[in-house]
């Protein structure tokens, strides 16, 4: 199987998520972070619980398809997805996995508590984008041209009103839509570098090992199969883009025969229909690992 | 799901309704029918937002080359401008093979 | 008198390598497993090795193998491929164990090929055409190893390479008659082989590979997928372009556009009475789109550059139109197909991404390097021509008494993409993938100049006919839809350039738009075609949605 499996970043969120989740592990998570996951609307407000819930999450859904015998080729995380990807490839540990995450999430609540966000440009490619970018971005009103998610959709990131000011301008030229989003930091921007300093000592005791497959990079939007490109991906990805729209094209060029997304959301539909058109897609947000093992193991055979 | 609405100065009447193309994924319909006014009126709804600019790009050119005076309808699916002008003509030569 | 030069130390390095590894040979044959050993023995730190892959045959055993090597005892090849079409193919650069590429295509692989470029872990040579790769495999990029593929090969060595012979012998003559080194994949081994496509002698090593070489299906398009305004505009190409110049010979590119046009040549062409008229000699792969019209009697000959899987029964069964031995299974020729395409045919008819406002065109777009292959070959005017043919002639500028005629270069595209991106547009990506691949040019498919027509789902540009790039510019513009090139176009002078027949509207050439739907085609799906190659022809599995 040539299995590209795929890791969203927060978005796709719910109450009750973590419901199907294998208890022994959540435990071994709480007991390991001396963490309480509510797993509630209200909690997911709170970056810990939501970025440490996200990650067990996919790590369960990860061990799943292990225990089902299904292993990936090709793994891409989306921000947050990278430390389920680099575990998918077994590069990155359970327990350093989540520990990093949680100490990614505290960084990140406690640097910019108000002012600033995200943004999305939809139907300008990005170097028109950037133009844009350009004519109000100053070191007081920081705003930078983010993560490229597809080749007409293009994230901003920075000070909420140079934000606002893009989307204006966004909109006057020709835009297809134009919004700020409901992130509360301006991720994957220069204004995270001290995050990502910060956030790499922390990681400097974790061994990675070389991983078994494809890792494709948000920072680059390259593929690789080195242990050092993986480590500056998770510790530095929040202050470069997420080159999304890259690391599909790259991935299209290993033919993968099947994309599994994995929970929670289903966020990158639009890309992925216009990179792969209708290769096999499994959903795990839809269904289950047993139901999905079932699939792939057919369309491995061959019998459509 | 956006509602376009246009006009245009055309000189050439038609005397009765036609109807083309299916509302298909990347397809449109067009219905054109007689009108009393004095110039073409036309209602488009179509399923992809943002594309005003190419609608108008799309109805000038055709209008410029086929002044037809008639009450449009559109209803599209995601056509390319292509598609769109594709069924406009095929509407328009429908008209002419019928005279 | 100084000392005598050794003139054959090529020859010797060659033997000397060759007796290194002869205890792992039987004759000429080799174990599977031996296969890294052997290619550790046999390529050299630095050497120049072609590795068999174009853009349908892959030796994909001997690449697999390649790229498990270990880099401390073979790096820095110089590679030589016609096709960069396999992850393996780049995974050899970023581990060292190459590091410079010659090659012509690289659209399976174009993205990573584009990053690999402008990191560094891949130095480019150059980009070419594949008529020019193989000719200087006999000039100047002579190789030392050669990595090809076989169908099956008999224990003295001998090659039997089939409908997918495309370009093996012309890689391995360039190593066999100067001392380079031949190594052989082999699907199987057997006792004799059907006919002999490339004989022992030229062939150094065989291994027997682990699984059939990589074989894609490339030229195969289902009619299903054919939309109305490809059938419009077939409509438009066959009464505007293949009756108005008496067409004889044609190569037909790889999209639906061309096989819209295959399948309407027995239905519309029938009613326009074109038949016997147009098109009786192809040069193009056995493409299951024209088995109707071969069947209605359309086509006289076919050669091709390769096989397509699934055409095999069908090709041996009708040996009057395809180039078949005596063994009863096609032989494909890449260079020799395209030599004819370059200098045999009086029309190429192809597709592209983009068009720029002068009318030359790319299908390189940003981030993605996809090279040339053979459209270059095939899509331009070659000023050596010397012979004459009604289509060739009916270009002839009418002012020039030293005046020749000119190969049709046709292009069809409708005015915006799948992605509702605009095909035409003032300046093409390539400009920029210049600059970051830093390419000595800039990565045009075909020529302004070369091309003499355009077909949209407006109509179509007779090109040829304009006198300035100014009158160029505006027949471009008349057809280019509302891409911002088309915008441009003026009512009156695009009613001046159809009065002058430089711009035509298919009401100007008798082409009803209504009658361009899909029950047009002679086949509606993949069964019709097999209905019509009388069950000779057998589509792959992916193609199938019956049985």
């Amino acid at each position: 199987m040539n299995s590209l499996w795929i890791f969203p970043g927060q978005g796709g969120q719910s109450a009750s998520m973590l419901q199907g989740v294998d208890a022994d592990l959540r435990t071994h998570v709480e007991d390991l972070l001396g963490l309480k996951l509510q797993d509630t609307d209200e909690a997911y407000q709170d970056s810990v619980q939501l970025q440490v819930g996200i990650e067990l999450l996919q790590v369960a859904q990860i061990d799943a398809m292990f225990k089902a015998g299904l292993r990936p080729h090709l793994v891409a995380g989306h921000s947050l997805g990278v430390f389920a990807a680099a575990y998918a490839l077994g590069s990155l540990q359970k327990d350093d996995l989540f520990r990093t995450v949680k100490r990614r999430a505290e960084l990140m609540q406690g640097a910019y508590p108000s002012g600033y966000g995200m943004g999305v440009i939809v139907g300008l490619s990005r170097s028109e984008v950037e133009k844009l970018v350009a004519r109000v971005h100053s070191t007081a009103h920081p705003v930078y041209a983010s993560n490229q998610n597809a080749e007409d959709q293009t994230a901003l990131s920075g000070e909420l009103d140079a934000i606002a000011q893009v989307v204006a301008l966004a909109k006057q030229n020709g835009a297809a839509r134009a919004l700020r989003l409901k992130v509360p930091v301006p991720s994957h921007s220069p204004l995270m570098t001290e995050v990502s300093t910060q956030l790499a000592a922390a990681m400097s005791a974790v061994e990675l090992t070389k991983p078994n497959g494809i890792y494709l990079a948000n920072y680059s939007g390259r593929a690789v199969r080195q242990v050092a490109p993986i480590l500056e991906d998770l510790t530095a990805n929040l202050k470069y883009p997420v080159y999304f729209e890259a690391m599909m094209g790259v991935a299209r060029d290993y033919q993968p025969d099947s994309i599994v997304n994995f929970a929670p959301g289903q966020p990158f539909r639009k890309v992925l229909a216009q990179k792969f058109g209708d290769l096999h897609q499994i959903n795990l947000n839809q269904m289950s690992v047993s139901d999905a093992a079932f699939l792939l193991n057919k369309w491995e055979r061959g019998s459509y | 799901m956006e509602k376009l609405h246009f006009k245009y100065q055309a000189t050439q009447p038609i005397d009765h309704p036609v109807h083309i193309g299916v509302v298909a994924s990347g397809d449109l319909e067009v219905i054109m029918k007689p009108t009393d006014k004095t110039e073409s009126e036309l209602n488009i709804v179509t399923g992809s937002d943002g594309f005003k600019e190419v609608w108008q790009n799309v109805l000038t050119r055709f209008f410029a080359r086929y002044p037809l005076l008639a009450d449009f309808e559109i209803n599209d699916f995601g056509a390319t401008p292509g598609v769109v002008n594709l069924r406009l003509t095929q509407a328009m030569e429908a008209l002419k093979d019928e005279q | 008198m100084s000392e005598e030069r050794n003139w054959a130390t090529h020859r010797e390095a060659k033997a000397r390598k060759l007796a290194a590894i002869s205890s792992l040979l039987d004759g000429k044959i080799a174990q599977t497993k031996d296969a890294k050993t052997l290619l550790e023995g046999l390529i050299a730190p630095g050497d120049k090795v072609v590795l068999e892959g174009d853009n349908q045959k892959q030796a994909s055993f001997l690449s697999k193998t390649l790229a498990a090597v270990d880099p401390e005892k073979i790096n820095n090849l110089h590679m030589i491929m016609s096709s960069i079409s396999r992850p393996e193919h780049l995974d050899i650069f970023e581990d060292g164990i190459a590091s410079k590429m010659d090659f012509s295509f690289a659209g399976p692989q174009s993205t990573r090929v584009s990053q690999m470029i402008a990191d560094g872990t891949l130095k480019v040579g150059d980009i070419h055409t594949y008529l020019e790769l193989y000719a200087r495999l006999y000039v100047d990029l002579i190789p030392n190893v050669v990595l090809v593929a076989a169908d099956k090969v008999d224990h003295e060595g001998n090659l039997y390479t089939g409908n997918n012979t495309e370009e093996t012998p012309v890689i391995v003559e360039a190593a066999a008659f100067h001392d380079g080194i031949v190594i052989v994949q082999a699907n199987e081994i057997v006792d004799k082989v059907p006919r002999v496509d490339i004989p022992s002698d030229w062939v150094d090593v065989v291994i027997p590979a682990d699984e059939p070489y990589q074989l894609e299906p490339l030229f195969t398009r289902d009619p299903q997928n054919i939309n109305e305004l490809q059938i419009l505009m077939g409509m438009m190409a066959i009464r505007g372009i293949y009756e108005k110049h008496n067409v004889q010979s044609v190569n037909h590119g790889v999209g639906f556009n061309t096989a819209a046009i295959e399948l309407l040549l027995p239905t519309y062409g029938e009613q326009l009475g074109l038949k016997g008229k147009i098109v009786p000699n192809w040069e193009v792969n056995p493409t299951p789109t024209l088995i109707p019209a071969i069947e209605s009697g359309w086509v006289k000959s076919i050669h091709s550059f390769g096989g397509e899987v699934g055409m095999e029964k069908y090709i041996a069964a009708r040996p009057d139109v395809f180039f078949v031995g005596p063994d009863g299974s096609m032989r494909s020729n890449r260079a020799f197909g395209q030599m004819a395409g370059q200098y045999a045919l009086d029309m190429f008819v192809g597709s592209t991404l983009q068009i720029d406002q002068y009318g030359n065109s790319s299908t390189v777009t940003n981030g993605r390097l996809s090279g040339f292959g053979g459209a270059p070959n095939m899509g331009s005017n070659p000023t050596g021509r010397r012979h004459s043919t009604p289509a060739w002639q009916s270009l002839r500028p009418d002012n020039d008494p030293l005046g020749k005629g000119q190969k049709l270069v046709v292009q069809m595209v409708e005015t915006f993409g799948s992605n509702k991106r605009p095909v035409f547009v003032d300046s093409l990506d390539a400009v920029k993938v210049r600059e970051e691949a830093k390419l000595a040019n800039v990565p045009i498919m075909i020529y302004s100049e070369d091309t003499t027509h355009i077909v949209t789902e407006e109509g179509i540009a007779y090109l040829y006919k304009t006198d300035s790039m100014a009158e160029r510019q505006a027949a471009i513009e008349a057809i280019a839809g509302v891409t911002p090139v088309g915008l441009r176009s003026n009512p009156d002078t695009v009613k001046d350039l159809r009065a002058r027949g430089i711009v035509a509207f298919p009401e100007d050439i008798g082409v009803n738009r209504n009658q361009a739907t899909r029950s047009l085609l002679a086949a509606q799906n993949m069964e019709d075609l097999v209905k019509w190659s009388k069950g000779l022809y057998n589509p792959p599995a992916k193609f199938r949605s019956w049985s």
